[in-house]
């Protein structure tokens, strides 16, 4: 099975390819702004580049953020009308998530940065047994601690329990937080540049594990993780229903 | 995989399914040759906006995420089309709120990667003017235009789609804009055109003179601040001194001078170009004072004056369907590079 992956929820458009377990092609590329102007060439380039007609595609997986809202619906936009031109399953995935699986661990902790000292987190365990010793595919996480906002200085309280355990932290504001947590003994190891971001290859990788097993999202539901109202709706709430 | 070879003429039948999405409407139509329109599904976000007083881009967008699936299939069905009878599919790329032009250009983007047909972009203004020709095929040209809604209020002169230019545009607010402040300044609900209308009809127009913008005599522009500041302190004194506040009147006069400003300019650009009609655009269009005077002052100069059906004058697909198959025409398509142009100009 063809799985085309995707995410567009940070500066990075990452988009990649994956038969069967096997990396066809990925794309990880400093973008910026300009994700609209790129991802349609991009998914033709890699297409093509890859002697892939769309109609041999067997599912999508996209990340669904949180992120930048406008590229997050860029992307998920061109998943669900893939999706629906081709009849074939989407997966919307976390960017937490994907950032998550993309490094190993028993425990691993994936950060966001949302404004000034905040993060977005979430807290995975490592799915696999022997975690560590001579997994080099299809590795997969699992969620222990559910997405949430808190304060980086709010940390330890939050893993206390996983103190003793080994820990990776991928994603934004990694070394601060490495700093934070090692002050109160944490075993805990900030991830290299090339895990921090969401890797095209694992969000693939992801997506054939959920569409394989037959997991996927209503294409008409599907939306990013958006965690709040938009502002107006909130002001509006504050006024009037206070 | 490549479309070029596959390109049809004018002898052949063409089927164009068309998206908008730049302001609050997440629309979808299938023309067959351009103007005649299978289906024209328009799914208005107007109730969730309407608390505001007006649109809000981010929840525009994450409408028209929801809804561009839905409305599409819709659009299909009542068409009786499928996916592979397209020829081209076509979006509006500006001007307009970016957020919602992403959604529908990228939309459109990935249905002319699919399907390998052309994908072709169009200006939303341009639309506004083809929303006269699907009513009315026989217009003649060349024709003044005057498109006036919430999102822009724009008079152009236009001979085909690459003989247009913008004669004139607001240099503040849209038209409609003012009618929606007006509207939530004296209470009277959302969207304002209509509000401000329905009022008026009550009132007396010369009831109280509000300032008419004066621009510049050599320009085209239009001008709606003043107008507005006018008629808010105009209430607030009223209030001030204790005085009762007259809404109809009020709600009259400003429509009035509205409607002043309008087609002033437009009889002045009349005057000037030598076009043979005129044609109005735009949800304010429906404003029936303004259509009754813009007939009498055009008809009065021999002129053939046209106005859209109200399911064509605000924001719809079929206009951009309709233009787009002009463009198609003339291969002018897009590269799946293109990005949205919120504040795109002819
Ligand atoms: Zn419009």
């Amino acid at each position: 099975m063809l799985i085309l992956g995707i995410d567009t929820s940070t500066d990075i458009l990452a988009l990649s390819i994956l038969e069967d377990k096997k990396l066809l092609g990925e794309y990880n590329l400093s973008l910026k702004r300009q994700h609209s102007e790129k991802l349609i060439p991009l998914i033709k380039e890699i297409l093509a580049i890859s002697n892939i007609t769309p109609e041999e595609l067997g599912g999508i997986a996209v990340g669904t953020g949180p992120g930048s809202f406008t590229g997050l619906r860029i992307a998920i936009t061109a998943a669900k009308m893939m999706g629906r031109i081709n009849g074939i399953p989407v997966k919307g995935i976390p960017t937490l998530e994907v950032m998550a699986a993309g490094v190993r661990a028993d425990y691993i902790l994936a950060l966001i940065d949302a404004r000034g000292d905040r993060v977005y987190y979430s807290f995975f365990k490592s799915n696999i047994k022997n975690a560590g010793e001579n997994i080099t595919t299809n590795y997969s996480v699992k969620n222990i601690l559910d997405l949430s906002a808190a304060d980086l200085d709010q940390m330890p309280d939050i893993l206390y329990e996983y103190k003793d355990k080994r820990i990776v932290i991928v994603g934004n504001k990694v070394k601060t937080a490495a700093e934070i947590l090692k002050k109160y003994e944490f075993n805990v190891f900030a991830a290299e540049t090339e895990n921090n971001f969401p890797r095209a290859a694992v969000i693939a990788r992801l997506g054939e594990n959920y569409i394989s097993r037959g997991v996927s999202d209503n294409i008409y539901e599907l939306k990013p993780l958006y965690l709040k109202k938009a502002q107006a709706e909130i002001n509006w709430q504050k006024k009037y229903k206070s | 995989m490549d479309f070029k070879k596959r390109l049809k003429t004018a002898e052949n039948d063409i089927y164009i399914l068309a998206i908008e999405s730049s302001c609050d409407e997440t629309a979808v139509s299938v023309n067959k040759n351009g103007l005649e329109v299978l289906s024209n599904v328009v799914s208005s976000q107007v109730e969730f906006h309407k608390k505001f007083g007006g649109v809000v881009p981010e929840i525009a967008s994450r409408k028209h995420l929801e809804l561009i699936l839905p409305v599409i299939d819709e659009a299909l069905n009542k068409a009786g089309i499928d996916f592979k009878d397209l020829d081209a599919v076509a979006a509006t790329y500006g001007p307009g709120l970016v957020g919602g032009l992403l959604v529908g250009l990228t939309a459109a983007k990935t249905i002319s990667l699919m399907l390998t047909i052309p994908l072709i972009a169009v200006n939303h203004i341009a639309g506004h003017i083809y929303a006269n020709f699907i009513d009315n095929p026989d217009i003649k040209k060349p024709l003044l235009c005057l498109t006036i809604s919430g999102g822009h209020t724009d008079l152009l002169y236009f001979e085909d789609l690459k003989g247009y230019n913008i004669l004139g545009r607001t240099r503040d607010d849209a038209a409609g804009e003012a009618f929606d402040k007006i509207a939530r300044f004296m209470g009277l609900g959302y969207p304002g055109g209509p509000a401000i209308e329905k009022e008026a009809k009550k009132g007396d127009p010369d009831a109280v003179d509000f300032p008419r913008a004066i621009m510049d005599e050599n320009s085209y522009d239009f001008s709606f601040s003043g107008l507005k500041t006018a008629v808010m302190n105009y209430i607030n004194n009223q209030e001030q001194r204790g005085e009762k506040i007259n809404k109809a009147d009020i709600a009259a006069s400003f429509q009035e001078a509205v409607v002043d400003s309008l087609i002033s300019k437009l009889i002045k650009a009349a005057e000037e170009y030598d076009v043979k009609s005129v044609v109005l655009s735009g949800g304010v269009a429906a404003n029936s004072r303004l259509r009754q005077a813009a007939a009498d002052e055009v008809k009065k100069m021999n002129l053939d004056f046209y106005y859209p059906s109200l399911n064509l004058c605000t924001d719809n697909a079929a206009m951009i369907g309709a233009a787009a198959y002009y463009q198609y025409l003339d291969r002018d398509f897009a590269p799946l590079s293109i990005s949205a142009e919120p504040s795109l100009r002819l």
